[in-house]
């Protein structure tokens, strides 16, 4: 019997390669995500390793919550006047992108893209991680050097003179003394790296007088314990830690690893959705050709191959199909692992040189998916086929035998509800971890998917003959016939339909999020937000206070405040603080005080609490809650106010003086500004430009600006994943194409006769072609409306803040449906040029 | 013209004439000559068999006449049109406009009605059926009650009487008919023949048939003979004995 499985191969090349075809683009994507993130994992370890080697011991300042405060410089002295020190030197970084350059066009980088990062210079390379390629050293004010790939990327040249947009404002003429190189091959990722001297760096960034953390590099003969203890011995005996080389290395490791692992976890989602889909294409090949073959299974059967053996044909076949298909993924997968390395180059992201790694996991699991997948979905199929009667042999039209049309409906309507129930109470009652989220909801969507594919096939002849109408209406017999095409055989209609609506009901469940989330952002700015303005840091760097304080200057405004953002211990409980300008903040926020009242801005220690918060705290109006700082510092605020609308704000409010004494920084994460009365935004324009051109970093947006501002970084991020989600469609459309081609050498006979009575081959094109588009749309539109499903099963399940009603992108998902129909006339493009080109002698005479 | 193309309605219209037509197939060693300089006419309002031993060159011969199949040499002529001047779509548009078939089997598009399949041709050419001339067919047949029934819900005589009457439904000048009782009982087969002789006799219609069996062949006006693909006999108002004779004749 094996013989035959080679053989029956071997004979139906043509029909296997689309159905490997789907397997080969799911498995190449699983082993894709692996090849990338094993190869990343290992060069980023590559540089963690040299990023780490030259420091011995570290000392660093540490906290529960919140942001430490910085060292005091003067530990680095005395730490280098202990024994068994080489070097020691103290460092100050920025947050991403606080400061940017001006390139010589006047602009600034994309700080959307890689982050520009600013360190203090350290002259150890061991310590430093970075050497000179041209030029000295940055040491005074208004200097600073540039990584050699982000210099000549952007146009910056030793020497040349330019602009540093800065938290405390633009800093003019700077100049770029030197290039750097970071490791060895200065593998930034994309990233642009920049030093400014430590003076420079505590000017803009920090405070004078302190560091961020201090590296050490030990003696040759230094015990590192012993050093180490010495240190103890003069730092504070709190929020001061040492750690030594190994701990850096693996949280160096663990930081790089982070993106790596979203990375590969991202690609393996999409590549098992493709799989996923893969198996309604890999059935519907089966069913179809076996249904082909049901003469010479009789035949078998009748020679006496008892229906075990059959069975066996059948999935080794299957078998045999998966093995080639993975291994021709496996091949795929390691080649499209370099492109999207070759992408991200292109993308501006300078990798450093991965290995391709193929580890033995990898492999495994490529045959394991591939292989499995294949074998589950031939299963129904092998199963049907072995229950062929020998009498099929002599009979003609023998048909595959299946499950009843009424069990099947039922078997789907049960998959649908488990599907539904597992969805809802996954939402209801999210389990810990995103990971076991997506599990459960991937779990309850893919019960939904089959038990709709299941149970659909009593809506695809209703469907397609509704939605055939205007075909058959329009385009005359042709039109008609491939209308009676899409609804003649319902289960194969419902089964390629299916494997289109799992891509396009997640398409549509994301427009679906992302436009309730954008009507929603509408709303809570027409009711939670008075102010005109709204000032946000777009690199997140947060802004200097001057900002605020230079509009308030202008007197044009009634209201101006800035917003800083900490975290203290209230009660034993950490919690995010926001600072703000009591006296201005009423005229910007719409708070909705339940008791008490918002105090001026100089009431004191006070503290304004969402009414959730108070409950939990068990505090009203004139109590006292204790608030313990990062810094050390624990003020006692007394409540001023209880307030309800959390949309903006719902952590504590407290007057900036409480931050100040806490000795939390000094830094605006946005700014919000009301006009004064009388005052023509017109008139308060120029005003704005000029602060705007003082302060790059950040973009000054009207109500309405803001809204088109946020909704167009919503759609940037629908359109990356409905990019990934594509692959989903294509598989599905080469589904299509296949389905429509084994249909077509099923009717042969049928175009024959159609042929030698007089249908032009225009006329048999545009028949396949247009029961490809009706079983596209049958698909889409089980999709959309899924889409729904899933789409207010999300909205539901997100907060309240971020979408509270289900919005549904009528007009773009009508252009997803219509642009699916046009996909599905373009798949059947083959299947029809194939149709029209048959020999009508031979297709008559054709069993 | 030959002898043997002669006939006492020689000077009737001629429906469909072969002149010196070849067909082979394959090349060099496996060269087959299905068709060997074949003259022949078919006139209009006759029921003409082709009969022949398997492998006779009669299958193709109606096949070429039908522009179903490409000659080699010589040329064809249907009501006055040189079928081997004509592309691809003017051949289908001519099937579809001035020839009706009836296949042994598998006649009809599943998907369709009866009724559906009898206007096919009319509809592909988006031209509507003469209504007063449809009933009259579908009289003939027999079926009225049927018309909205699909294929699979007929019996092989329905279904063969549903395939003549699409033959006869756009008044082709010429039909053609390949072994159209093959697959029916003797009883059924008889009725689907007389059925064919009275649209020939009484709708004037042009029917050229191909056959093995004498006694179908008996229902023609005229039956000619072709063996190694060339005409070796030609009856007129045959009867079974007849053709029969014949034959034998053929078989010595």
């Amino acid at each position: 019997m094996l013989k035959l499985t080679f053989r029956n191969l071997a004979a139906n090349k043509a029909r296997f390669v689309m159905t490997t075809f789907a397997v080969v683009l799911g498995v190449g994507f699983v082993v894709a995500s692996f090849v990338l993130s094993d190869g990343l994992r290992s060069s980023f370890g590559d540089l963690s390793d040299e990023i780490t080697v030259g420091t011995d011991l570290q000392v660093r300042p540490v906290s529960d919550f919140g942001e430490p405060p910085p060292l005091d410089q003067d530990l680095v002295d005395r730490i280098a006047s202990l024994d068994g020190i080489e070097v020691v030197a103290g460092f100050v970084s920025a947050d991403d992108n606080a400061m940017q350059p001006v390139k010589p066009d006047g602009t600034t980088i994309s700080s959307a893209g890689p982050p520009q990062l600013t360190f203090s210079w350290v002259a150890d390379q061991g310590l430093g991680s970075f050497a000179l390629v041209e030029g000295t050293a940055p040491d005074e004010p208004r200097e600073f050097a540039m990584d050699i790939d982000g210099a000549e990327a952007n146009g910056f040249v030793v020497g040349g003179s330019y602009d540093l947009v800065t938290p405390i404002g633009v800093v003019k003429d700077a100049t770029l003394t030197a290039t750097t190189r970071f490791g060895s091959d200065n593998s930034t990722l994309g990233a642009v790296l920049m030093h400014v001297s430590l003076g420079e760096a505590q000017r803009l960034f920090g405070s004078p007088g302190t560091v961020d953390e201090i590296g050490i590099r030990l003696a040759p003969d230094a015990d590192a314990t012993a050093v180490a203890a010495a240190i103890s011995g003069i730092i504070p005996d709190s929020g001061v830690e040492i750690v030594d080389q190994a701990t850096l290395n693996s949280e160096q490791k663990a930081d790089f690893n982070q993106g790596i692992n979203i990375i590969g976890n991202v690609l393996l989602g999409f590549a098992i959705v493709s799989l996923f889909v893969s198996i309604f294409i890999i059935y519907n090949t089966f069913s179809i050709v076996l249904g082909q073959r049901v003469r010479e299974m009789g035949l078998l059967r009748a020679l006496g191959a008892d229906s075990r053996q059959i069975r066996r044909t059948v999935l080794g076949e299957a078998l045999l199909v998966g093995l080639f298909a993975s291994l021709i993924g496996l091949i795929a997968g390691v080649g499209i692992a370099r492109g999207l390395i070759a992408l991200f180059e292109a993308l501006g992201a300078s990798l450093p040189d991965a290995p391709t790694i193929v580890a033995l996991r990898t492999v495994i699991l490529a045959l394991v998916l591939g292989v499995g997948v294949t074998v589950v979905s031939s299963l129904v199929p092998a199963r049907a086929a072995a229950g062929i009667a020998p009498i099929a042999a002599l009979r003609d039209g023998a048909r595959l035998g299946s499950q009843s049309s009424r069990r099947r409906s039922l078997t789907g309507a049960a998959l649908i509800g488990v599907g539904l129930m597992f969805g809802v109470y996954g939402l209801a009652n999210p389990p810990g971890t995103t990971l076991a989220l997506v599990a459960v909801l991937g779990l309850a969507a893919s019960l939904v998917f089959v038990g709709v594919s299941l149970a659909s096939h009593m809506l695809a002849r209703p469907v397609a003959r509704v939605l055939g109408w205007p075909i058959a209406a329009g385009m005359g017999t042709a039109g008609r016939l491939a209308r009676e095409n899409a609804s003649r055989n319902p289960r194969r209609t419902a089964t390629t339909g299916a494997a289109l609506m799992i891509g396009l009901s997640l398409v549509s469940t994301v427009l679906i999020i992302g436009e309730s989330v954008k009507s929603r952002l509408g709303d809570l700015l027409e009711t939670s937000v008075q102010a005109d303005y709204l000032i946000v840091d777009d690199s997140e760097a947060g802004v200097t206070s001057d900002l605020a304080a230079e509009l308030a200057a202008t007197g044009q405004f009634s209201a101006v405040t800035g917003f800083r953002y900490d975290e203290a211990r209230l009660s034993g409980t950490v919690s995010e603080v926001v600072a703000a300008d009591l006296t201005s903040l009423g005229r910007l926020l719409s708070l909705d005080v339940r008791s008490g009242a918002i105090p001026s801005d100089e009431a004191g220690d006070v503290v304004l609490l969402h009414m959730d918060q108070a409950d939990e705290l068990g505090v009203v109006v004139g109590d006292v809650v204790p608030a313990e700082f990062a810094t050390g510092t624990t003020i006692d605020l007394t409540v001023a106010a209880i307030f309800a609308d959390d949309t903006v704000i719902g952590s504590p409010i407290v007057p900036n003086a409480v931050f100040d004494s806490a000795g939390s920084a000094d830094v605006h994460q946005w700014v919000a500004a009301a006009l004064a009365d009388g005052m023509d935004p017109d008139l308060a324009q120029p005003l704005i430009d000029q602060i705007q051109q003082r302060y790059p970093q950040v973009s000054i947006d009207s109500a309405a600006e803001f809204q088109a501002r946020f909704e167009a970084s919503i759609d940037s991020a629908l359109a990356v994943v409905n990019a990934l989600l594509a692959l989903a469609v294509v598989i599905a459309l080469i589904g299509i194409a296949n389905t429509l081609a084994l249909s077509v050498h099923e009717r042969t006979r049928e175009l024959g006769l159609l042929r030698a009575v007089g249908m032009t081959r225009r006329q048999v094109r545009r028949m396949v072609r247009w029961e490809a588009a009706l079983v596209a749309m049958f698909g889409a539109m089980l999709g959309v409306a899924l889409g729904v499903v899933f789409g207010w099963g999300a909205v539901t399940a997100l907060p309240v803040n971020f979408a509270d009603t289900v919005t549904i992108p009528i007009r773009r998902i009508t252009v997803l449906v219509v642009v699916a129909a046009g996909a599905g006339l373009l798949a059947a493009w083959l299947p029809a040029r194939r149709a029209g080109r048959l020999d009508v002698l031979k297709a008559i005479s054709h069993t | 013209m030959s002898l043997l193309t002669t006939n006492p309605t020689a000077t009737d219209l001629v429906a469909a004439r072969a002149i010196n037509l070849t067909k082979i197939y394959g090349r060099g060693d496996t060269e087959v000559r299905a068709l060997d300089g074949i003259d022949v006419e078919f006139h209009q309002g006759q029921f003409t068999a082709i009969m022949g031993p398997s492998g006779s060159g009669k299958s193709t011969l109606m096949h070429c006449l039908a522009g179903l199949d490409r000659i080699t040499s010589g040329s064809i002529v249907i009501g006055g049109t040189d079928l081997t001047a004509l592309n691809e779509r003017r051949l289908t548009l001519l099937r579809r406009d001035r020839i009706g078939f009836v296949f042994q089997a598998f006649n009809l598009v599943p998907t369709l009605t009866a009724l559906e399949n009898i206007t096919l041709p009319m509809d592909l050419a988006g031209t509507k059926p003469d209504p007063a001339w449809l009933d009259t067919v579908i009289d003939t047949v027999g079926l009225r009650d049927r018309m909205t029934h699909r294929p699979s819900e007929l019996s092989g005589g329905q279904q063969q009487r549903v395939a003549v009457a699409r033959a006869l439904a756009g008044r082709p000048e010429l039909i053609f008919a390949d072994e159209p009782t093959g697959n029916l009982d003797s009883t059924t087969g008889a009725e689907i023949l007389s059925f064919m002789r009275r649209a020939v006799r009484e709708m004037e219609q042009t029917i050229i048939m191909v056959t093995h069996d004498p006694v179908a062949a008996s229902y023609a006006d005229r039956v000619v003979f072709l063996v190694d693909g060339t005409i070796v006999d030609d009856l007129v108002d045959p009867t079974a004995d007849s053709v029969l004779d014949a034959m034998k004749r053929l078989g010595n």
